[in-house]
């Protein structure tokens, strides 16, 4: 049994009166991409807002790393951030920052570090994901894809041990998106960590993940890899692993019966 | 991209800016530093009326501002307002016997307290009161007057 | 009937709650060590809302100087009392017009920049990835422009004052020919220095505390979408001048008015 960087049991948050999750479990294995996929607006940004100790759950059980996040203090929460990464769907650049600027930023707050030294760091991780070049450009110069990856880049500033990508391949060219790919791969076994990855993606997720977990209606309605999901006995689970337009999940809106509603106007 | 050094230029020529406004506020407009480097003395005067007079308003002697009105009070007893002036060192040879009137600047302004010098040897000390006072003549008191000697013609 | 109670309390509410979190806002923001960086972002927050807001500022006090002026001298001089102009435009600015009119410039300027910018880092999640990245964005964004707007804003209405009493200077004695003697003179002598510069910018002071506190609160709380913003900006411009205008009211009550 692999040692579980997250563990996730009975989480229980609603907001207003939607109940987003409702006994949710899931576990997060140390040194493997595990993905989180499900229907739009299940609520998959907000956990990873929960792991990351931005939002306090109602109930249930937070582990990260040992630590019990919904109960941790500001100063420990700050702790914790240090090891932990997380990609904005929107990139989230600082838009008043260059490139270079945005990488060093973390480097800057949460270390001493001499300047030279906050160089040559912003330079490997900039040449990391291929952006070496770009270094004095500003957010508002770079493409969607670029964008992605100085968030990339900036997000392994402090080498992390454990990433959240929030929709890292949404809205991206075949090129970009492989690029994605093959980093999001690359840097999780060069560099040891976790990754935790968010997406509506199948194919592209399903290509580097170990574990996918698929979210509907507040709970986990599958979970194995990708190979097992297909055959998976829920229908839910399958239509959406093989994209079909109708299903559980129906194709039609609720409305009155179709010949009623065109007839009933004559 | 404005570099940070054109920043920090233009954040002290601002902040120095608004200094050398408050400066110009300060002496240009409002007249402080003008005569009141000296410190200031007391008398004291006391009139039947001083209608439109305020705190703060001046003291002149042969039409130089010379003090400000400090205090303005009341002596039940007598019926009379008693008028506390703070005068500037400089002008110390007051004789006792100056008198004080009360007066309008222009034709609707403000009024002030006139010092008349007297001719007695003796002069006034900080503390004293000037005995030889009128007050002020109210525009309604004015127009009666008129009224009055148009009607004897 | 009944329906419109339960809005109106439930309004109530919320702006009740709002200010609750503006409070909170506010606190937090002020709280805290300053930390190396923090010269560097006052300076530069000095410079986006102050230093850029001078053009406006000069412009305006150059006009309404003029103006008033131009209008005291022709009252004026119907009574003869054509001096007293420079009296009388001085005191009119450095107790009400100077504040004020700079109040209301900033809302609309600076305020509403500092909304937008807020709004605009709020909904592309730049905030939410500060505090991932374990930097308190209070701190690093509130704060630094909460300081700035309090710093500037006094500033600005000195300048204000300075650039207005020159306008009409400018017109009283250059163009209309006041005696200059007069119009200094007459100023000097009535100008006080506690009584109407010193209120004048006690009320500055204030005035850019609430203006600088509901531009930032208002960025921090909007919705993040581009109607969101829009919104909140609008917002930071309707509540700061209505703030201006009704605290200017009280503190000249307070300042001024004479209780009988």
């Amino acid at each position: 049994m692999t040692d579980n960087l997250i563990e996730i049991e009975g989480l229980r948050f609603s907001r207003g009166d939607r109940i987003i999750f409702d006994g949710l479990d899931l576990a997060v294995p140390r040194g493997a991409i595990t993905a989180l996929m499900g229907p739009s607006g299940t609520g998959k940004t907000t956990l990873l807002r929960i792991i990351g100790g931005q939002i306090r759950p109602d109930s249930g059980r937070v582990v990260v790393n040992g630590h019990d996040v919904p109960s941790l203090s500001r100063g420990e929460l700050f702790e914790l951030r240090k090891d932990m990464g997380m990609l904005f769907q929107s990139s989230a650049l600082f838009t008043d920052l260059s490139v270079f600027e945005n990488v060093a930023f973390p480097l800057r707050v949460h270390t001493d570090l001499p300047d030279e030294m906050i160089r040559d760091l912003v330079l490997m991780k900039l040449n990391a994901v291929g952006l070496r070049g770009a270094r004095d450009l500003m957010p508002s110069q770079l493409s969607g894809g670029m964008s992605r990856r100085v968030a990339l880049a900036r997000t392994i500033a402090l080498d992390p041990k454990f990433i959240m990508y929030d929709e890292p391949f949404t809205g991206q060219d075949p090129i970009a998106m492989g690029v994605l790919v093959s980093l999001i791969r690359g840097l999780n076994e060069s560099l040891a960590m976790t990754s935790l990855v968010v997406s509506h993606d199948i194919h592209e997720t399903a290509s580097i993940a170990d574990q996918l977990y698929i979210i509907s209606d507040g709970r986990v309605i599958g979970e194995g890899t990708p190979d097992m999901l297909r055959d998976h006995p829920s229908t839910m689970v399958r239509q959406f692993m093989l994209g079909s337009p109708d299903g559980p999940v129906p194709f039609h809106y609720p409305a009155d019966n179709f010949l009623d509603d065109v007839l009933g106007d004559a | 991209m404005i570099r940070m050094r054109t920043i920090e230029i233009s954040v002290g020529a601002f902040v120095l800016a608004g200094i050398l406004c408050l400066v110009f506020l300060a002496f240009r407009v409002s007249g402080v530093g003008v005569g009141s480097t000296s410190g200031t003395y007391t008398l004291l005067a006391k009139f039947d009326d001083v209608a439109g007079l305020r705190v703060r308003s001046k003291v002149s002697l042969a039409g130089v501002t010379i003090g400000r009105v400090a205090k303005i009070g009341v002596d039940s007893e007598l019926g009379e307002a008693i008028v506390t002036m703070e005068i500037n060192n400089d002008v110390k040879n007051l004789p006792i016997d100056t008198g004080a009137r009360i007066q309008t600047e222009g034709f609707l302004g403000g009024r002030y307290v006139s010092l008349s010098p007297g001719g007695e040897e003796k002069t006034l000390q900080n503390g004293d009161t000037i005995t030889n006072t009128q007050g002020a003549i109210g525009l309604e008191s004015l127009i009666d007057q008129f009224i009055g000697k148009m009607g004897s013609k | 009937m009944l329906r419109y109670l339960r809005l109106l309390g439930q309004w109530a509410l919320d702006w009740i709650g709002a200010l609750g979190r503006a409070t909170l806002v506010w606190f937090w923001s002020m709280a805290g060590v300053p930390q190396r960086d923090d010269l560097k972002l006052l300076v530069k927050q000095v410079y986006q809302i102050g230093v850029l807001s001078l053009i406006i500022i000069i412009l305006s006090a150059f006009s309404i100087g003029a103006v008033l002026a131009l209008q005291g001298y022709t009252q004026l001089a119907r009574v003869g009392a054509e001096e007293s102009v420079g009296l009388g435009v001085a005191l009119v600015l450095l107790r009400e017009l100077g504040p004020v009119v700079t109040g209301l410039l900033f809302a609309g300027r600076a305020g509403s920049a500092i909304t937008a910018e807020i709004a605009l880092m709020k909904a592309t999640d730049q905030l939410s990835s500060m505090e991932m990245m374990g930097v308190d964005p209070l701190h690093r964004i509130a704060a630094p422009r909460l300081w700035a707007g309090m710093i500037s804003m006094p500033l600005l209405t000195l300048i204000f004052n300075a650039v207005a009493i020159g306008g009409a200077a400018l017109v009283g004695v250059d163009w209309l020919g006041v005696d200059q003697g007069g119009f200094w003179g007459g100023m000097q002598d009535g100008v006080e220095w506690w009584e109407d510069i010193g209120k004048g910018m006690i009320k500055t002071v204030l005035f850019a505390m609430v203006i600088s506190w509901i531009a930032v609160f208002q960025g921090y709380d909007s919705t993040p979408t581009p109607e969101g913003m829009s919104i909140a900006t609008t917002k930071t411009v309707v509540y700061s001048s209505v703030a201006v205008l009704a605290l200017d009211f009280m503190l000249t009550l307070v300042m001024y008015g004479e209780f009988k």
